[in-house]
């Protein structure tokens, strides 16, 4: 029928039309991530040419292969670990603790605000008592120090937005799972987990750069061994040297964990369980 | 509203307290250990930098004697302070609004069908997972007045590129922090209330189609309403992260010239991390956040009339 | 008279002996002494990134192989090295033995007990020949604070006045400038030679030359306002009143000249900092600047092989670059490194063999030849040394003004507090730069300076001031 022709015509010059759209977005956000990128390819001179450089003339490789000396990879290691392991906790405590707050109100408001303060405060504030701390149990320079703060400074963050995604979905769910004889860890487990899936990832994702991307805590609290990421990016920042080839490298490689966990996730952004969930 | 109220009538009575006594604790299970780390390593910091605010522990000396309201008094008068939070809530101000229709906006735009999504979705995440000092020193370069690309690509459509000197005049300071800020988290925005839009139970769209609904009808009335946790939250977090923000300002401007762009991060970094001003900071500190928790309930407050 | 000449004799022969017998050779002491501590681990802070290779990878190698003391170089950013210094210092934790500070720092950490006291370690290991080898400026100025020894200096930094040779020495530029200004065309000895040949080379060469161009944003632009306004005359305090006199007529003068100066150089310059100051001055778009010592080296290429110091642009100007004084004849002793032991340091005999090591006249000449090197000369013998002569045609020359200007220089100012002070300062020429009246800024300033003092204890400060001004280069006189 010639209606169904046009209705495919229409659509796929709607997603021709998005398409662009999309792309033009992606260009103008990601300019700033490409002139990133490109500074880590150039030369100083290219680097500072006026006009600008738009495109280096050469690839210098070497700044790739040096990430391997002098703890730049490593440094991006000690990151990953302590921004998984932290993020991981903070989703578990938080999201349970998100289903109490918006399941039972326990606390009431209060109680979430005074959450909410704890991220209200100026890292550097937080930082010398916390170091003191740990410093007295011995605890600077490891991964745990850094992972026990960060999955504080995540649990406001993901209790709220925990909070707000649970709370979109229906009570009625978990209901009916109570009377068809679930305990409340299995509701908990078996209906909200997969129901907000989207959520889940979505708050973990940013958890994630979070504490991979802190720079206070981890400048107080690590001075050998567990030097994280940003700490190390800035030693190549310094006043007399700023070697942006070393920078742009190992912002290269400091973006591809959370890359690949995006595309990796992207499934449970896409329309999936919800529907047809209250049919029954 | 305890389940048990719904339950069917052949719940016994004894499964009835048992559920009582599951359902006390079961809550305050799920939070205790999120507590306890707030608590700890939240809290407990925040109450030091207290007693601390009523000492006076300097770069000299660490002398921890009670010293009364003496750092209070300085903090009243001291209009470095209050012109930082005058600089904070201004780059708040503009910057919240801009982020949110514009991550609202992208969230909207992806709901639909856009042939290569996921690749999308992932690369326009990037700015907010680059390392905000790399982000910031990486913006510096592009705002320089002579090598960076952004006064060139100005200059595409004036006579020939101006001379904007982005991170040293007071009139562009703001300007620049606030493309920056915008251009970093509006990925944000954009994810989580993409997550949430994604969430909304296909039945309640379907109900608003068949009902005839427009588009953007459908977008305002429904889906909006629908995603209103999730939404207010977002403000929330947003907000509460840009009453802290420090690495931009420290990578574009430094807080200056002068003071001139100086956020109250900014500030409390100089006091704490530079001069070893320990105990005024501790007291500029606490206000800080006594402030801002303030503001924060006064903002529930109003959200939740609508609630 | 044959008993007189006998006791000559004898006294002459006595103290040759005894001269052999010191000959310095303190860093090999230093090494031998520490042997004993074989198998244990000295922690070390170091300014991050480039600045740590010396340690990293010339100095630690050789001294872990002679003594068989592990070293950990734990590179610390610049901009965090004082907070994490004090911080764990409050904190008690010991983890840092030997620490690296700037010499402006020393009052307020030695005031706040943060490093050790060295001179009974110097008398034990006899460092103290050694020590007068440094160039009396940093010898003199920035080692001891109420009398004792807290840092060793470490990096002879000051503000050295580069320019083109070969500009100032073409005949047509030559015989124009004496047309119009009416003297010859040298490198300037006031401030007001400086404007004037600045604005010569503009008005001739630009935009592909100007008259000069240096560091105008962010901190480090305070040092170059101390510079200028001590040369003028200026002096920071009165020390009876203990108020401040940067709001005077010639601090005045001396902003309104700085902000004048900008009118000559290349637009947008306000902005500059370091990579764009560097990159201007190598790229050969000026004719003057005023930089720290290693833009010499740097300006005849000797970093080029070096993969360390790829960040550096390359020199368009090897051959072409004079060096002097900058106006005034007294340049500012603008930052430097020194290295001190912290006084929670469980190891402290330990770290200052380090310290006596790396600073010795043995290794020291070598570290600052380094082509990655950031120290840059402070010892008499390095000024002299035939090797650094020869790394190219006018080294001897840029040494020259390095010792000329070590010896006239001006030390930081360095109180109690000094970061409150510096930054009020920075924010004050930056508020004036981007184009506030002088006179406010500095009568503001003035203000907070007072204000601080205040805070800080005024009789404390005076004295401390007094401290620091009695300094043989802490004034002109």
């Amino acid at each position: 029928m010639s209606s169904v022709r046009e209705r495919r015509r229409r659509k796929a010059r709607m997603d021709a039309v998005r398409f662009v759209a999309a792309l033009a977005i992606t260009v103008v956000f990601l300019f700033p991530v490409y002139w990133l990128f490109m500074t880590a390819f150039k030369s100083p001179e290219e680097i500072f040419s006026n006009p600008p450089t738009w495109f280096p003339s050469r690839i210098h490789w070497v700044n790739f292969r040096d990430l391997a000396e002098d703890g730049d990879l490593r440094s991006i290691w000690n990151s990953v670990v302590i921004a998984s392991v932290s993020t991981v906790l903070a989703m578990l405590l938080g999201t349970m603790a998100a289903y109490s707050l918006a399941r039972f109100r326990t606390g009431g408001e209060k109680l979430a605000v005074w959450a909410i303060s704890v991220r209200m405060v100026p890292p550097i504030v937080l930082a010398f008592p916390l170091f003191l701390m740990f410093a007295s149990l011995g605890l600077v320079d490891t991964y745990e120090a850094l992972i026990a703060i960060y999955v504080t400074i995540n649990l406001p963050y993901v209790i709220w937005m925990m909070r707000g995604f649970i709370e979109d979905i229906p009570r009625e769910l978990e209901d009916s799972a109570l009377i068809d004889g679930c305990s409340r860890w299995q509701a908990l487990v078996r209906v909200v987990f997969p129901m907000a899936r989207t959520g889940l990832v979505a708050t973990a994702v940013f958890a994630f750069v979070y504490a991979f991307n802190e720079f206070a805590f981890a400048i107080v609290m690590t001075r050998l061994e567990v030097v994280t990421f940003p700490v190390q990016i800035t030693h190549h920042f310094q006043p007399m040297s700023t070697f942006w080839g070393r920078i742009g490298a190992m912002s290269i490689f400091g973006c591809l964990p959370v890359f690949f966990m995006i595309i990796a996730m992207n499934r449970f952004l896409v329309r999936g369980l919800s529907g047809g969930a209250l049919k029954g | 509203m305890l389940v048990a109220d719904r339950a069917p009538r052949r719940v016994g009575a004894w499964r009835l307290r048992s559920e009582l006594f599951a359902d006390r604790h079961f809550k305050h299970v799920l939070l205790l250990p999120a507590l306890l780390f707030l608590l700890v390593l939240g809290t407990l910091p925040v109450v030091y930098n207290l007693v601390l605010s009523f000492q006076d522990v300097t770069m000299q000396a660490e002398n921890h004697a009670f010293s009364g309201l003496l750092n209070y008094r300085r903090l009243a008068g001291d209009a470095r302070f209050w012109g930082a939070w005058q600089h904070t809530f201004l780059i708040t101000g503009i910057a919240l609004p801009i982020q949110l229709v514009l991550g609202l906006a992208l969230a909207a735009f992806f709901l639909g069908d856009v042939p290569g999504k996921r690749i999308f979705i992932a690369l326009l995440v990037l700015p907010t997972v680059i390392s905000p000092i790399v982000a910031g020193a990486s913006w510096r370069l592009m705002f320089d007045n002579q090598f960076g690309p952004v006064n060139h690509m100005i200059g595409w459509f004036t006579s020939s590129p101006p001379l904007i000197l982005w991170t040293t005049d007071p009139a562009f300071v703001y300007p620049a922090i606030i493309i920056l800020e915008v251009w970093a988290h509006t990925p944000f925005v954009f994810l989580l209330l993409l997550a949430a839009l994604t969430q909304i139970d296909r039945g309640v769209l379907d109900a608003a189609e068949i009902d005839g609904a427009s588009a953007w009808t459908k977008f305002r009335r429904v889906m909006l309403p629908a995603i209103r946790p999730v939404l207010m939250t977002v403000v929330l977090i947003r907000f509460v992260d840009l009453m802290r923000l420090f690495d931009f300002v420290y990578a574009l401007t430094q807080g200056g010239p002068g003071t001139r762009s100086e956020t109250i991060s900014l500030y409390t970094y100089v006091l704490g991390f530079q001069q070893f001003a320990t105990s005024y900071t501790g007291a500029v500190a606490f206000v800080s956040i006594a402030f801002m928790s303030v503001v924060l309930l006064v903002m529930l407050r109003r959200a939740a009339i609508g609630r | 008279m044959k008993l007189r000449s006998y006791v000559c004799a004898l006294t002459l022969v006595v103290m040759a002996a005894a001269a052999m017998a010191q000959t310095p050779n303190a860093g090999q002491r230093a090494l031998e002494e520490a042997k004993k501590y074989s198998g244990q681990t000295l922690n070390i802070t170091w300014p991050a990134g480039v600045g740590a290779l010396d340690a990293k990878a010339y100095t630690v190698p050789i001294w872990e192989k002679a003594t068989g003391v592990k070293v950990n170089v734990i590179e610390t950013p610049i901009a965090d090295m004082f907070a994490k210094v004090t911080a764990e210092h409050r904190a008690r934790t010991g983890a840092f033995d030997v620490v690296s500070i700037v010499p402006s720092w020393l009052a307020d950490m030695a005031i706040a007990g943060v490093i050790e006291p060295l001179d009974p370690f110097v008398k034990k290991f006899g460092f103290a020949q050694e020590l007068q080898g440094l160039e009396p400026a940093y010898r003199d100025n920035q080692m001891r604070w109420d009398g004792k020894i807290y840092g060793i200096p470490d990096d002879g930094d000051l503000l050295v006045l580069y320019y083109r040779k070969d500009l100032f020495a073409d005949p047509a530029n030559r015989s124009e400038f004496r047309a119009k200004y009416g003297y010859d065309l040298a490198p300037p000895k006031t401030w007001e030679q400086f404007a004037d040949i600045g604005n010569f080379f503009t008005a001739k060469f630009a935009p592909n030359i100007y008259g000069a161009g240096m560091i105008r944003r962010g901190t480090l632009l305070q040092y170059f306002f101390q510079e200028r306004f001590r040369n003028a005359g200026g002096r920071y305090f009165d020390p009876q009143a203990m108020k401040a006199t940067v709001n005077g007529d010639i601090g005045l003068k001396v902003l309104t000249g700085m902000m004048n100066d900008q009118k000559f150089m290349p637009p947008g310059s306000q902005d500059w900092g370091i990579p764009e100051s560097l990159n201007g001055w190598l790229s050969g778009k000026l004719a003057m600047t005023l930089w720290w010592p290693p833009v010499g080296r740097w300006s005849e290429g000797l970093q080029a092989g070096e993969k360390s110091m790829a960040f550096v642009p390359k020199s368009q100007i090897a051959g072409k670059v004079g060096y002097a004084l900058p106006p005034g004849g007294r340049p500012e002793l603008a930052l430097g490194w020194s290295l001190a032991v912290a006084s929670t340091s469980k190891k402290k005999e330990l770290a200052y063999l380090f310290i006596q090591f790396v600073n010795s006249e043995q290794t020291s000449i070598h570290r600052v030849q380094l082509p990655y090197s950031l120290r840059d000369p402070f010892r008499a013998s390095h000024y002299t040394s035939p090797e650094y002569r020869k790394l190219w045609p006018t080294a001897g020359d840029y040494l020259d003004i390095l010792k000329q200007g070590a010896n006239t220089g001006l030390i930081d100012l360095s109180i109690r507090n000094t970061f409150q002070y510096e930054e009020a300062l920075a924010r004050a020429l930056q508020r004036a730069s981007a184009g506030e009246n002088p006179k406010t800024c500095l009568d503001d300033l003035a203000r907070e300076w007072d204000a601080i003092t205040e805070r800080t204890g005024v009789k404390e400060q005076r004295e401390a001031y007094r401290v620091w001004a009695s300094n043989p280069n802490a004034y002109p006189h």
